[in-house]
């Protein structure tokens, strides 16, 4: 069972399907959630699964859910606020006890939906409508969207995207050299996993003062509309189109998903979803987690969750399967050889972050497939330019500690910097 | 029951993915395509890696020929009325777009082994076209078949577009054919044993002028002779057929609820399948790079993996068939101009027709999976290859559809992406023999309906060429008209 470390000292009260929950000022609402011992927050689009909160970063399916009569918005990103109105979508008569369930049991390795029933005569037309009445995930909003305050349009020297380690390396030295940057970080503050991860060699969070750090804004694209780039940036609601003339995108990787059987029950969560729940929120998702995967990050972790009261079990040991009907209740796991089943009320899935290339890729930066870590990064050269104007630091070029990432991204406005000064006059 | 997730929003399983390799699926795009992972609500954020160490434990693909698929704007869904705050200067033309071409070599995937070296017919082009008469001349017994493709499978134009199917246009030849694909399309489970979901929830075009009423009640009674139940609405009877919609500017409507929406994806397997199935060889990947001809015939189609010496070459090489006509000294009008499109977080069904605005060529439908998929002509857009996605189209589209249907305002944008209109002077299609090299035959320049037409047109061409019985289809829309000044004018273009 999940609990607070810390105890609610500013509670806001919010509804979920009609009940009342009760969490921490700054909780998000998938926080506040787990935190009250909850686990079904969402069913899956096909099979009605149960699903519960994972990744924590906004870059999953996992926790969607209505929210104040807007449908599909990431519950780990969304705060809560007193009375907020908040429903669990897809589910029939509800998302804790859903009879389309039926699905998962009647397709129990996939559906093949090319083939299934494919040219029957008469059944085919019942199975087009059955499948319309299935398909999609949220209502149509219920209310048109507010005015919008037109874009703001601004134009910068250098464009930072992440306030992590890497970027935040990468702003001090730009400081230091009196370069003028902006930096975007979607989080409400900088710091990535300096602040929230379980990196035990991690370097302590310094922000530079009195320079353009703007945090709640989120990068949603790098364009490039008659071949002049600018980031798209969302920012209380409001667009801003920000032309650069150089780009450090430092935005790190998402959590990606381990395969084995049951890996996205209720209670299975990214590592980082843990560690921020302990060092961010005050919140320990289990009382006995199974820390599994790659081993330095899950001995950190365990040290992590041990420190905070709860246990951390299966250290470093391989997935094999998930137990639970509505959350994990164990899992079985690979250990040195031995293969056993330990009880567990949370997994946490220790391996390194997918690189979020897709800015880097929009910017001209070429990304391949990396056949150690198994993963595909981004390619740069020893100074982390990837193309003309676009430089890469951190965990976009493959996994790395939080020290490494810090250097990466001094090396990288070193390079800027000279970049800079080369071209001056 | 015990599933492993690879892609949870779309729930797609490791014995799915297994399935698709097994099926002889190698390369991300593909995978993506045939199992739906990562068109979710992440994009692939999750999933991707994933399904690669799958494909590269599994199907052995090599780390060169593993790529990832196209990352598409935005990077996180970003509502319509987010989008729709910009502004654009309508007369300036657009340019540019993301991804910029940075010469990823999809050569890498490129198979081994030569192409046969011999075949009776070569057709260019594995979209739509191409692998529908494929299929159509198979059924004939005509096997002997090699098809080229120089991507994977819906790459090209038949891959990207909205699947949109009206038996709505402008003259008695392509109403015909569209009432005759719609035909072959409620059959196709039926004839391929795979489902493409087609769904006859009607179009809906609204006409905001009233040069485009009186284009729309031209057409509506031209409709109605050829026996399609094309039925012109006031605003308000519209407003039944869709209620979200706003009726701002609309003077009339004209409403068949018999075209329809397919999904385009199975719609090309299903054609390549059933085509190999009977012997056709469907070669991905492969590129034309040359002609041998002598003669006034082509003796050989060169290719990046060898000669395939033949009889007939058909060219289906939708927008990009000018570049090989040229190739072998041919010079085709066609040309390429984008059009960009995208789609929205998925949601429960409300939307029945695919709804247009023939004036702005703003379109719209929702999918079987539920996403709002639409796009918009751009008159300003300039000719020219150009895959490229832009901030510019966002803006234009959320505009215009927020203005029609103003309760989507909240609803995200998932991702957009573009495909080439193969674009004609008259916006007919070029079909038949070449002047002076009549072993090679054209199909191409259908202006963005191909699609729809594939299947009644090739069905007619595999007709005409195995029995050389004379069909006016193959004489009228020949490439030799612009030059004799026989213009086949179309003028219900969406966009």
């Amino acid at each position: 069972m999940s609990h607070r470390i810390t105890p609610i000292d500013h509670p806001v009260t919010f509804e979920i399907d009609g009940e009342s929950i009760t969490g921490q000022d700054g909780d998000t609402i998938a926080v506040a959630f787990v935190a009250a011992g909850r686990t079904t927050l969402s069913r899956s689009i096909k099979y009605h699964r149960p699903r519960g909160p994972f990744c924590l970063s906004g870059g999953c399916s996992h926790c969607l859910v209505r929210v104040d009569g807007v449908p599909n918005q990431p519950s780990c990103q969304v705060d809560i606020k007193p009375g907020m109105r908040v429903e669990r979508q897809n589910a029939f008569p509800d998302a804790s006890v859903d009879v389309l369930q039926a699905t998962d049991l009647v397709f129990s390795k996939w559906f093949n939906h090319h083939e299934f029933l494919a040219g029957v005569p008469l059944i085919e037309k019942v199975m087009l409508q059955v499948a319309r009445k299935l398909a999609g995930l949220g209502l149509l909003p219920e209310k048109p969207a507010p005015t919008r305050e037109p874009p703001v349009v601004e134009s910068v020297g250098v464009a930072i995207v992440g306030g992590g380690a890497a970027g935040l390396s990468a702003a001090r030295r730009l400081t230091e050299r009196n370069v003028a940057f902006t930096l975007f970080e979607r989080d409400r503050s900088c710091g990535g996993r300096l602040l929230h991860g379980c990196d035990e060699g991690a370097p302590a969070v310094v922000v530079p003062s009195g320079t353009s750090i703007r945090t709640g804004a989120t990068v949603v694209g790098v364009f490039s509309d008659d071949h002049k780039p600018f980031l798209a940036v969302v920012q209380h609601q409001r667009l801003h189109f920000v032309f650069y003339e150089r780009l450090l995108l430092a935005n790190g990787g998402q959590p990606t998903l381990l395969t084995f059987p049951n890996n996205d029950l209720p209670g299975v969560f990214a590592s980082r979803a843990v560690s921020r729940m302990i060092r961010k929120h005050g919140v320990l998702p289990g009382a006995r987690i199974a820390v599994v995967g790659d081993g330095d990050e899950a001995k950190s972790l365990a040290k992590l969750i041990g420190a905070n009261g709860g246990t951390a079990v299966a250290v470093g040991a391989e997935p094999l399967r998930a137990h639970g009907v509505r959350s994990v209740q164990a899992l079985t796991v690979s250990l040195q050889g031995r293969i056993e089943k330990v009880d567990c009320d949370a997994v946490a899935l220790c391996a390194p972050v997918s690189p979020a290339f897709e800015l880097a890729r929009a910017a001209g930066a070429r990304v391949g497939w990396d056949s150690r870590s198994h993963l595909f990064t981004v390619e740069t050269d020893a100074a982390g330019k990837s193309a003309d104007t676009v430089w890469v630091a951190g965990e976009l070029r493959g996994p790395m500690s939080a020290a490494a990432a810090t250097e990466q991204g001094l090396v990288a406005a070193e390079s800027i910097a000279s970049a800079i000064k080369g071209a001056t006059p | 029951m015990s599933k492993a997730l690879l892609c949870c929003c779309e729930d797609v399983t490791a014995s799915e993915v297994e399935h698709a390799i097994e099926k002889g699926y190698r390369d991300i795009e593909s995978v993506k395509r045939f199992t739906g992972f990562g068109t979710g609500m992440c994009q692939g954020k999750q999933c991707l890696t994933a399904v690669a160490r799958l494909l590269e434990s599994k199907a052995k693909t090599k780390p060169s020929q593993l790529m990832p698929f196209t990352p598409r704007p935005p990077l996180f869904p970003t509502e319509l009325s987010l989008w729709a705050s910009a502004s654009f200067d309508p007369a300036v033309a657009p340019g540019g777009g993301v991804p910029e071409s940075i010469g990823l070599t999809e050569n890498a995937l490129k198979p081994e082994a030569p192409v046969p070296s011999k075949a009776k017919i070569v057709i260019i082009g594995g979209g739509i076209l191409g692998l529908s008469l494929a299929w159509n001349l198979a059924q004939r017994g005509e096997t002997d078949i090699v098809v080229l493709e120089k991507g994977y499978l819906c790459a090209g134009a038949s891959g990207r577009n909205g699947g949109g199917v009206r038996m709505q246009w402008g003259t008695p030849t392509l109403i015909t054919l569209a009432q005759r694909s719609i035909e072959l399309m409620k059959r196709f489970a039926r004839d391929m044993g795979i489902n493409v979901w087609f769904r006859q929830g009607g179009y809906l075009f609204l006409a905001k002028s009233e040069a485009v009423v009186s284009k729309l009640e031209r057409a509506a009674q031209l409709h109605n002779k050829h026996g399609v139940p094309t039925q012109i609405l006031t605003p308000d009877a519209a407003r039944e057929v869709v209620p979200e919609l706003t009726m701002t500017g609309v003077k009339a409507a004209a409403w068949n609820p018999l075209d329809g929406v397919i999904f385009p994806w199975p719609f090309l397997w299903g054609y390549a399948t059933a085509a190999q199935k009977k012997g056709v060889k469907v070669e991905t990947f492969t590129k034309v790079i040359g002609f041998e001809q002598s003669q006034h015939r082509i003796k050989k189609v060169i290719t990046d993996r060898g000669d395939i010496e033949c009889e007939t070459v058909v060219l289906a090489g939708g927008a990009w068939s000018p570049a090989i006509a040229a190739l072998a000294g041919v010079d085709l009008p066609n040309e390429p101009h984008r059009h960009e499109i995208c789609s929205t977080e998925p949601l429960k069904p409300f939307l029945g027709p695919l709804v247009s605005v023939l004036d702005s060529g703003l379109y719209f439908s929702q999918s079987m999976r539920g996403e709002i998929v639409g796009g918009m002509g751009d008159a300003r857009e300039p000719a020219g290859m150009n895959l490229g996605s832009t901030q510019r189209f966002l803006t234009r589209y959320s505009q215009a559809l927020t203005e029609q249907m103003p309760q989507v305002g909240r609803v995200k944008i998932l991702r957009q992406w573009s495909g080439p209109y193969d674009v004609t002077p008259d916006n007919s299609p070029i079909l038949g023999r070449t002047p002076g090299l009549p072993n090679l035959i054209q199909l191409s320049g259908f202006v963005g309906h191909g699609f729809m037409m594939a299947p009644a047109v090739t069905e007619r061409m595999a007709a005409w060429m195995a029995t050389n019985e004379s069909d006016e289809l193959f004489e009228r829309f020949t490439l030799s008209r612009f030059e004799e000044g026989r213009m086949e004018r179309e003028d219900m273009i969406i966009g």
